[in-house]
């Protein structure tokens, strides 16, 4: 870089005068760089000696606020398998096939009461347990009410935290009415059960129109009981369904 | 003996030795009370800035690194500190009226004749616009290069070296009056 100096411009500037600051102006300054160096540096560098503990407990106090705020996003987070009706049955099909098994079992055992119980026999109870109370954890452990079956999730796995204080032997033939219960249909039947001969058994996988045209053949055999009983049960089952004067004629007991 | 050059006794009074920064203060104070009395037109005012600036340079010791001169770092301090007040208070010009020149020659017809050229100078370095101006005085009072008015100002070589050109040319023309 070339200097851009004029020497006629620098002797003229250096004419202008050498001022210099006053001598208190010098001490003040003097003084001030005196008690900084004095003073540790300021507080926003790295803290040295006995304030080091400071960055170590701000940064596990950090940690430990974030664990428990993931733990508790994690806890309050609805169970899937809850919410979706899809995946859950599969799990507590499994449930209920196991305590099924364990449900016969322990039937065998009681034929055999002399047979004294030993620790692989025992072992399963607990699985039992353990299998039943396992589809709802987040339920139980959340505390939030579950809704009600619907009607297209009749295999939810609901009554499986009451099931936690029963014995094996109950859940074993709970499950079971269950399984039988559930079968083939997409919708729970109360008292589904109660149904009666070859009505009993395909009502479920009937739709309204054809279960109206069994119950009319049962009336026409004259097995009026059944269809009775048949009727009743789809009047409960379909209360807004509209059964039209020719077929309420085949379905009803002639008076 | 060896002096110390600028940075390293920076690096000393960071570390905490005062008397390294009692050497720097001695080198620098008159040359940065001149450049910042040149730029303000008061001198209650000049010796206000001045303090401020070196006590941002105590301030600042502790973020100190010697990435440039330590004039480099010093003069950008001063600039920022020039440019605060300019923007609080509006613009105001050196007054270069009351300096006398010194009277080498006993013959009052060329002491008078040297204070009025004198005075055409000062007025000339007056009327400079400030950037010229500071541009000058970097050069002339702090002993920058045209990079380091740069780096000081916050402005780029061409622009620096156009502001200093501007500058010599005007006050060149002032002194060719003569």
């Amino acid at each position: 870089m070339t200097d851009e100096r004029d020497p006629k411009v620098s002797r003229r500037y250096r004419e202008l005068g050498a001022e210099e600051p006053p001598r208190e102006l010098d001490q003040a300054i003097l003084s001030a760089a005196h008690r900084a160096a004095d003073k540790p540096h300021a507080p926003l560098v790295t803290p040295a000696g006995r304030h080091r503990w400071y960055f170590a407990f701000g940064a596990a106090a950090i940690l430990v606020l974030a664990v428990a705020v993931t733990v508790q996003v994690e806890r309050q987070r609805p169970d899937p398998e809850a919410i979706a009706a899809s995946p859950a049955p599969a799990r507590s099909d499994q449930a209920e096939a196991f305590a099924y098994k364990q449900g016969e079992q322990k039937q065998a055992e009681r034929a055999e009461p002399s047979k004294p119980l030993s620790d692989a026999a025992k072992k399963p109870d607990r699985q039992v347990r353990e299998f039943a109370r396992d589809p709802t954890p987040a339920a139980s452990q959340s505390g939030e009410t579950k809704p009600p079956p619907s009607v297209g999730a009749p295999s939810a796995p609901a009554p499986a935290p009451s099931a936690m204080p029963e014995s094996a032997d109950s859940a074993a033939s709970r499950n079971e009415a269950d399984m039988r219960a559930r079968a083939p249909q997409a919708a729970p039947l109360p008292q589904a059960g109660a149904l009666e001969g070859r009505v009993a058994s395909s009502a479920l996988a009937l739709s309204p129109e054809r279960l109206l045209e069994r119950i009319a053949e049962l009336r026409k055999e004259g097995r009026h009981d059944e269809a009775d009983k048949a009727l009743a049960e789809f009047r409960q089952r379909y209360p807004d369904y509209r059964i039209s004067e020719e077929m309420l004629q085949k379905v009803e007991r002639k008076k | 003996m060896r002096e110390a050059p600028d940075e390293e006794l920076m690096l000393a009074y960071r570390g905490g030795d005062v008397r390294a920064f009692e050497t720097l203060y001695t080198r620098h104070r008159a040359r940065l009370f001149r450049f910042v009395l040149r730029s303000i037109k008061l001198r209650a005012l000049a010796e206000e800035l001045y303090q401020e600036i070196w006590m941002r340079v105590i301030e600042a010791r502790a973020s100190y690194a010697p990435t440039a001169r330590f004039t480099t770092w010093l003069y950008t301090i001063a600039h920022h500190r020039l440019v605060d007040h300019w923007r609080r208070g509006g613009l105001t010009l050196a007054s270069l009226d009351d300096h006398d020149v010194p009277s080498d020659s006993p013959d009052p017809a060329q002491h008078a004749q040297a204070r009025e050229t004198l005075a055409r100078f000062a007025a000339a370095l007056e009327r400079l616009p400030p950037a010229q101006r500071e541009a000058f005085l970097l050069h002339e009072e702090a002993g920058l290069t045209v990079a380091e008015i740069a780096a000081a100002t916050a402005s780029n070589e061409e622009a620096a070296k156009s502001r200093l050109r501007y500058a010599m040319a005007k006050l060149k023309a002032a002194l060719d009056d003569d």
